[in-house]
């Protein structure tokens, strides 16, 4: 109970530091901030920008009606009259949201569903020419950026072959019922995923086989794959699922990049036109929002990692 | 032959497991990337540099090589010189790489494209590598609060995704990228540096601190040694192996990461300094007829990140030899 107290305490003292960190990052910006937003605005438009941002008031104040406003929904809205001026970057936030989570569940459940049983497998036969290649193979696709994966598939398996379609740019889609635009950006982020997943399986797992109560199972005659999937699996999985946990932030990075490319309307693209067009506020708010959900996800994977792990369970409560 | 001494990822998985603490995640995310499969036989004997490792070395010192001599080497010069004639055409005579869609010289583009992108994962990560390394030694060495602060700071650094950080941090703070014509190494390196802090940090952290409980530092501070003796000559020499893996893999992350920017728009200016990043990005709209721009910077990119983490692997594999010996 204590530790999950304390867990609580460091998981609020993160969210405000992350949320601080994206409110100051307006002040990073070289300059008077609503120069950047309407450059070309009359003076009393400008000092009415200045008011609504709170920016006469102290740098504390400031943040606490930003953080205040953050929570409560009202995100302010784009600025200016070009690049979506007057939306509210709620409503965009809303949307572009659950579009980026879907892609990063997708892709992690491909990355999963490949790496478990290709690690499983290469651990069972270790040092053969299997697992040599396997090795070989996620090696190379480890330095492989997904970038260039994303612009290779997008050329061949889209353009050249015309299987699927190659970008979403003006249409509004649905991670769902369009599926047919979420395969190559899924692939995309998925791959280098597959072979990080799949090393640590495969360490893990090795290191699993050899202890006692593999040989006892295999002595009573247990057949072997259920001693792989069913006794192996569970006690290896632990640095995988934190890993998985952790990772999700380098699928939020990837998929903002792999959004770009492919023109899917998430959080990535989002944040991108934002910053593309000078959208400060929205900027500030889509940072927050992404370092939240990374929170949060992390949080989650810490908390289901006890009850996966009974040592630390039993550790607990002892304590 | 004596019992192989566990690898301070072991060492702190079981430290905490003692005393009843549950590992977090940071651990366990530290304790899978210094304990590497094989790492146990290679504990017992002295593995030797293999081919691959050797070969890797051979090519980043090529690249770096042929990166610090551009100015000298029989190159067209990869801005002023161009021939929109021959433009998006493959490889030639003359061209042996081709041209690219402004019709530049692919060759000189991709040697001259070296430097920034070595610049800035070289440059980032050392940036990186000083500044963290000294806050996670200081973080394990010195427990209590200054640790934990330490340790919280990493933690909520670590909560904003690296892209994402890089990214915002890129955009805030080159004014040049507000008036859209790319941004400098130096901010695209110090937005890295800032992002690689947090990380090495922390696996700097994690190895002092298994490293600070060691009778050798006990020895030390009871012969009346300095925290700053202590930190410099017993505990850095130990905890410098799992920072330089780390740190060589994190030169490929942030080389890779320099592209990733450029497609976000807060890349290096490709106008001014072609990078192996933004050549791709601007052969991508050609891909379909002029395949050629993109595959050969990936190839450059993907050799070198290749060749950075082969290295990372064998230095880790090698450095935990000598932490056997001990």
């Amino acid at each position: 109970m204590r530790t999950l107290v304390t867990k609580l305490l460091r998981f609020i003292v993160v969210i405000i530091a992350v949320t601080f960190f994206s409110f100051s990052l307006i002040k990073l910006v070289p300059g008077d901030p609503v120069n950047y937003i309407i450059p070309f605005g009359s003076n009393a438009i400008k000092a009415q920008l200045r008011h609504d941002l709170h920016l006469d008031d102290p740098f504390f104040v400031q943040y606490w009606h930003w953080l205040r406003n953050f929570f409560t929904g009202n995100m302010g809205r784009y600025y200016g009259t070009s690049f979506g001026g007057g939306v509210s970057v709620s409503n965009q936030l809303w949307k572009a949201l659950p579009f980026s989570l879907v892609l990063i569940l997708y892709a992690q459940v491909l990355a999963l569903a490949v790496a478990i049983p290709l690690g499983v497998i290469t651990a069972y036969r270790a040092g053969t020419r299997f697992d040599g290649a396997s090795n070989a193979v996620a090696f190379g696709f480890l330095a492989l950026p997904s970038y260039v994966l994303a612009f290779f598939l997008a050329i061949w398996v889209a353009v050249k072959w015309g299987l699927l379609p190659v970008s979403a740019a003006g249409k509004e889609i649905s991670p769902v019922s369009d599926w047919r635009y979420m395969i190559l950006p899924t692939i995309s982020l998925a791959v280098a995923q597959i072979a990080v997943y799949m090393r640590l399986l495969r360490s893990d797992m090795i290191a699993t086989l050899r202890e006692d109560f593999i040989t006892t199972a295999q002595a009573k005659g247990v057949p072997n794959r259920r001693i792989l999937f069913r006794h192996a699996l569970r006690p290896s999985s632990l640095t995988l699922l934190t890993v998985a946990g952790l990772n999700v932030g380098a699928l939020i990075g990837g998929a903002v990049v792999v959004e770009v490319i492919f023109a899917l309307p998430g959080m990535g693209y989002a944040l991108f036109q934002a910053i593309g067009a000078k959208q400060y506020v929205a900027m500030q708010s889509y940072i927050a929002v992404i370092a939240i959900v990374y929170v949060v996800i992390n949080f989650v994977v810490d908390i289901l990692y006890s009850v996966l792990d009974p040592r630390i369970r039993h550790a607990r409560a002892a304590a | 032959m004596p019992e192989p001494l566990p690898s301070p990822a072991e060492e702190l998985a079981t430290e905490e497991a003692q005393e009843g603490l549950p590992v977090d995640a940071g651990t366990q995310e530290i304790a899978a990337v210094i304990a590497v499969p094989g790492a146990t036989a290679a504990r017992r004997r002295k593995k030797p540099f293999g081919v691959g490792a050797w070969l890797a070395l051979g090519w980043l010192v090529f690249v770096i090589g042929i990166a610090l001599l551009a100015p000298v080497l029989p190159l067209k010069d990869p801005i002023n010189w161009s021939d929109p004639t021959l433009k998006l055409q493959g490889p030639q005579w003359g061209h042996i790489l081709g041209l690219d869609q402004g019709g530049h010289d692919m060759l000189s583009l991709l040697v001259w494209g070296a430097r920034p992108s070595l610049e800035i994962g070289f440059g980032s990560i050392a940036i990186g590598f000083v500044v963290g390394g000294t806050l996670g030694l200081i973080a394990g060495y010195f427990r209590g609060l200054i640790g934990e602060l330490l340790g919280g700071l990493f933690d909520i650094m670590l909560a904003i995704p690296a892209v994402i950080l890089a990214l915002a941090i890129v955009a805030a703070t080159s004014a040049s990228v507000t008036e859209n014509t790319g941004s400098h190494v130096t901010n695209v390196t110090i937005a890295l540096a800032i992002v690689s802090v947090p990380i090495l940090g922390r696996i700097t952290r994690a190895s002092a601190l298994s490293w600070s409980d060691r009778e050798f530092v006990l020895a030390a501070r009871a012969q009346g040694a300095s925290h700053f003796r202590i930190l410099w000559r017993e505990l850095l020499p130990n905890v410098l192996p799992a920072m330089f893996s780390i740190a060589v893999l994190g030169i490929a992350v942030a080389i890779v990461a320099e592209g990733a920017l450029a497609i976000l728009g807060a890349g290096v200016n490709a106008a001014s300094t072609p990078s192996w990043g933004n050549i791709i990005i601007g052969g991508q709209g050609n891909l379909s007829e002029a395949s050629h721009i993109v595959i050969e910077a990936s190839i450059a990119i993907f050799l070198t990140v290749l060749s950075l983490n082969h290295l990372g692997d064998a230095l880790r594999a090698r450095f935990d030899v000598q932490e056997a010996r001990i």
